[in-house]
């Protein structure tokens, strides 16, 4: 049947399974069951815990429980956990607990897919080093490399970035990699696919050969997996079975629009309740923004936008009015799919569906953060109504057609 | 009721505050800089910067010219209300928790939580007319509660302080001595971390919210426990209607597991209660967090509510809130 997944499609949920179950019988993994349910009884350093405490924390969610601890006695790491749910702070704590601080080199390198994702990153890792004088650098493209070269000179403990600008200065010997002992993939399954492994690989070519690997993502199909392998020892794993990653404290509707062009009536419909509080559309295309954002203004409604061809500066401005709560509405493309949290955000909707599985739960986990319900909206045509039946059944979820009341539910 | 949205934090909410002659609202928030707001329309008025560290509560004085604030950072610090500017930074060994200006403004109570091998402490500061004769002394220390102290207050006349916290016991103290006057009754007292108090207009009474999913109102001179408001879910913030027999309760699941479950489970109104007669009145929707702090106007006409999700919520009451009859 022309409409069937192609056998071996990632929405293969029995070939999933079979690839996962044959990578976890593997003898490659390190066992670890400890749970610490208190940041003090983790033997983390007195200045760590201030900033742990300073930032505002309380009690470590599940993956702080676990995934804290091992990360912090120099193991290699695997850790999925669900959207939202505490694992930047995991593996900064991890990293923060590890530096010597008396050597101002870079002794920890951290890659994320994105410039804004490495620049929260590294905004946590300030805020959670404060106590301990750490120093962190964010290493991203579109950035003066000028300023990087600079900065790295005068020395850092940790420098966040993205992989096009780190190896940029690695091959420049700006950043020199002697020091560095531990490696994080933030987005893993992401860093470590088609667009970016090449890169990483060249980069951890230029590593030091006896180096802590850490990997952390929300989704880790078999694929990713199957990668750690070639350069992991025999990492602690914390992984989450397909069907129990997604949040249920995020509501995922559905809307069924027969043409592609109506979607955009659709959305102008909705705008009204799009700007009680923040919002996120995702459309699959740069150029895709750019005529949604200008349709949307030509009908005098007001939205920010922001894509991967947008000039680094402005694309901070877009963040920071974003952030701020400045913008209300924003529109974009898989860019912000990844990682990005911003406070105020409830409502995600999907103009376009992904065409990437995992992007799915990435993108609806832009609302329903730690703490905060979320509500995701899928415009659904008749193309795309495989799509939303394949997500349903490989990450046990029920989609339901959008109630006339949706107000209500922000 | 339409809600005024007041967005400028970007993290979640912890405490809100009016002035005594309520035009000015302030609000502490995790992102380090508390906020003060015109209380009528929403319109942020400024910032207070300087701290590093979460912001967990306030007080700002009688006379609206002095702010007080209690932060994660192991600071207290104080603040010159109209300009923002700084005035002073207590320093403490472990997180500052609750603060109180003491009536006359001659003295403030200050929580620390604890931290590491830190026991909790209630401390009160002498707060110096002339900000340069301002010192870090302690006028008295008080230890020997286990767990942390959430809330702090001052008792009438600046007699006594009243505490609440982990150890889900209130405790009566003289200002004076440090000692021990009375204990909550375990039997009829909250079984959970208090997280909340609140007290009455004329300070005669309080109320506490508590994460066993009750709220309950207190004498504070005898500390007899008067009426206990029962909901669903635990309690985060309370607050008493300064004109009305009315309480106000808020919270919702642990911040933790919102994400966990589904959206009916999070029971994040602020809910509404007779004072007397202990029925719900109502409720308000809206945060799709939980609601970490709740504040009545002293004019009794509004309330606002701050929630996990990083909004301040201002509401002002119908006319049909004034009429109830029960």
């Amino acid at each position: 049947m022309a409409g069937l997944a192609p056998e071996g499609s990632q929405f293969d949920d029995k070939q999933y399974d079979k690839k996962m179950q044959e990578i976890l019988t593997e003898d490659f993994f390190t066992s670890y069951d400890d749970v610490c349910e208190s940041f003090d009884s983790m033997g983390l350093q007195e200045n760590l815990l201030r900033g742990i405490y300073a930032y505002g924390f309380e009690k470590p969610s599940a993956i702080q429980q676990r995934g804290i601890v091992p990360f912090c006695k120099g193991l290699d790491v695997i850790q999925q956990a669900q959207s939202g749910t505490g694992k930047t702070a995991t593996f900064c704590s991890g990293i923060l607990q590890q530096l010597d601080y008396g050597l101002v080199e870079c002794q920890a390198l951290v890659l994320a897919p994105t410039r804004e994702l490495a620049q929260q990153i590294e905004k946590v890792m300030r805020a959670l080093g404060d106590y301990l004088g750490v120093k962190v650098h964010a290493c991203v493209g579109g950035t003066s490399v000028r300023e990087d070269q600079r900065i790295l000179a005068s020395g850092v403990h940790v420098v966040v970035g993205t992989p096009g600008r780190v190896f940029d200065m690695l091959r420049r010997q700006s950043l020199r990699p002697d020091n560095i002992k531990m490696f994080v993939l933030d987005e893993a399954d992401e860093m470590l696919s088609r667009g970016f492994k090449d890169q990483i690989y060249d980069i951890f070519q230029l590593l030091p050969s006896k180096i802590q690997v850490g990997v952390f993502s929300a989704t880790m199909p078999p694929e990713a997996l199957e990668i750690t392998r070639k350069f992991m020892n025999k990492p602690v794993r914390i992984l989450v079975k397909r069907d129990e990653l997604t949040l249920e404290g995020i509501k995922q509707f559905y809307v069924n629009i027969d043409k592609e062009d109506w979607k955009l009536d659709t959305l102008c419909d909705l705008y009204e309740t799009l700007a009680i509080t923040q919002s996120v559309i995702f459309v699959n295309t740069r150029r895709k923004v750019d005529w949604l954002t200008d349709k949307m203004r030509s009908r005098d409604h007001t939205v920010s936008a922001t894509h991967g061809d947008m000039d680094q500066n402005t694309r901070d401005i877009i963040m920071r009015e974003f952030r701020s709560g400045s913008s209300r509405v924003l529109i974009t493309t898989d860019l912000l799919a990844r990682g990005i949290d911003v406070q105020q955000v409830s409502l995600v909707i999907n103009y376009d569906l992904p065409t990437q599985p995992e992007n799915y739960l990435h993108r609806i986990g832009r609302s329903g953060r730690f703490g905060r319900k979320g509500v995701a909206i899928n415009f659904v045509t008749r193309d795309d109504e495989r799509i939303v039946f394949d997500v349903q059944r490989f990450y046990n979820v029920t989609v339901e057609e959008l109630p006339a009341n949706v107000a209500d539910l922000l | 009721m339409r809600p005024i949205l007041m967005k400028g934090h970007e993290r979640p909410l912890t405490f809100l505050r009016y002035n005594r002659d309520g035009d000015l609202l302030f609000s502490c928030a995790k992102d380090h800089t508390p906020t003060v707001w015109y209380a009528d329309n929403g319109d942020r008025l400024g910032t207070y910067r300087g701290h590093n560290g979460a912001v967990w509560t306030c007080d700002v004085s009688r006379d609206s010219a002095r702010l007080i604030t209690g932060s994660a950072d192991q600071t207290a610090k104080l603040w010159e209300v109209s300009t923002g500017k700084e005035l002073f930074s207590f320093r403490f060994d472990a997180p500052a928790r609750s603060v109180e200006f003491a009536i006359g403004d001659a003295l403030a109570v200050v929580t620390t939580d604890n931290f590491m091998d830190h026991v909790p402490t209630v401390q009160v500061k002498r707060i110096a007319e002339d900000i340069d004769d301002q010192t870090e002394e302690s006028a008295l220390v008080i230890t020997g509660i286990k767990g942390r102290i959430n809330r702090a207050v001052w008792g009438p006349l600046n007699r006594t302080i009243i505490t609440a916290g982990e150890d889900a016991t209130i405790r009566i103290w003289d200002s004076e001595t440090g000692q021990l006057l009375k204990e909550s009754d375990k039997e009829s007292g909250h079984q959970k971390t208090i997280s909340s108090l609140s007290k009455s207009l004329d300070w005669s009474h309080f109320i506490t919210g508590s994460l066993d999913k009750s709220a309950k109102l207190w004498d504070t001179r005898t500390l007899t426990l008067i009426k206990t408001y029962v909901t669903e879910r635990p309690v985060n913030a309370v607050d008493i209607s300064p004109t009305h027999d009315t309480v106000v309760l808020g919270g919702g699941q642990d911040a933790m597991n919102v994400t966990m479950t589904d959206r009916r489970a999070g029971k994040f109104e602020a809910k509404f209660y007779h004072k007397i007669l202990q029925e719900e009145i109502g409720g308000v929707k809206g945060h799709f967090g939980p609601i970490n702090a709740l504040a009545f106007n002293p004019d009794g006409r509004s309330f606002s509510s701050g929630g996990e999700d990083g909004y301040v919520r201002l509401h002002h009451f119908d006319s049909d809130y004034f009429s109830i009859k029960m």
